[in-house]
């Protein structure tokens, strides 16, 4: 199974309402492409580490990504995005191997063996509520 | 003697990752990514931060990844 994480990042004009119907365009174009999103990340309103546009903060959205197959619709999502000029940044990030491979590394480092089974758990695990500074 | 007489450089002698046990480095990690951009947009050498050559390479991508998404600067200015 593959996992990936998609965030994307929308100029903040845009009302929150219309965010989550860009959102769901978005989810639904995920999931008729065969893989599944497990989990999903609103950050809202966000300050920007650097101006883009001239604007100094993005609304933060992430979704997480599985695909049994290894076929998603993430490239026609991307390709949505580039499209859509209220989409200030987007990056899809494959994450099973990395994940994988830093599970492996655990027992190595010593002390607790992994259950062998889980460590292709949802990326979603990993991550915890993520504490964001406003 | 007097001269270069104190550099107040805090310098890690060990690898944070391997350190705190991080095989996962997460780009959206950005307190953890700060750590490694102190001044500029320059990602702190090796041989000052201490990360070890495993951990350096997805730590770059991480800060790369970061970087894209506008959650952490290129340049500090
Ligand atoms: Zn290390």
């Amino acid at each position: 199974m593959r996992t990936y994480e998609l965030m994307f990042v929308v100029d903040p004009r845009v009302s929150d309402e219309d965010v989550v119907t860009m959102t769901q365009e978005y989810r639904n174009m995920i999931a008729s492409g065969g893989s599944t999103i497990t989990a999903e990340e609103n950050w809202g309103r966000r300050k920007l580490a650097y101006t883009i546009d001239k604007l100094n903060e993005g609304k933060y959205v992430l979704f997480y990504v599985s695909s049994e197959t290894g076929k998603t619709a993430l490239p026609e999502v991307e390709h949505r995005m580039r499209q859509n000029d209220k989409i200030l940044r987007y990056l899809t990030v494959r994450t099973d191997e990395d994940l994988k491979r830093a599970a492996r590394r655990q027992p190595a480092a010593g002390t607790t063996p992994p259950p062998p089974g889980e460590s292709t758990s949802p990326a979603a695990a990993e991550i915890g509520p993520d504490e964001e500074e406003v | 003697m007097g001269r270069a007489r104190k550099v107040f450089f805090r310098r890690r002698k060990v690898c944070k990752f391997c350190a705190d046990k991080i095989d996962y480095i997460d780009y959206k990690d950005v307190k953890l990514l700060q750590q490694f951009i102190p001044e500029r947009s320059k990602i702190l050498p090796r041989r000052i931060s201490g990360t070890c050559a495993n951990h350096q390479r997805p730590l770059q991508q991480a800060i790369k990844r970061a970087r894209h998404l506008a959650l952490i600067p290129f340049t500090t200015d």
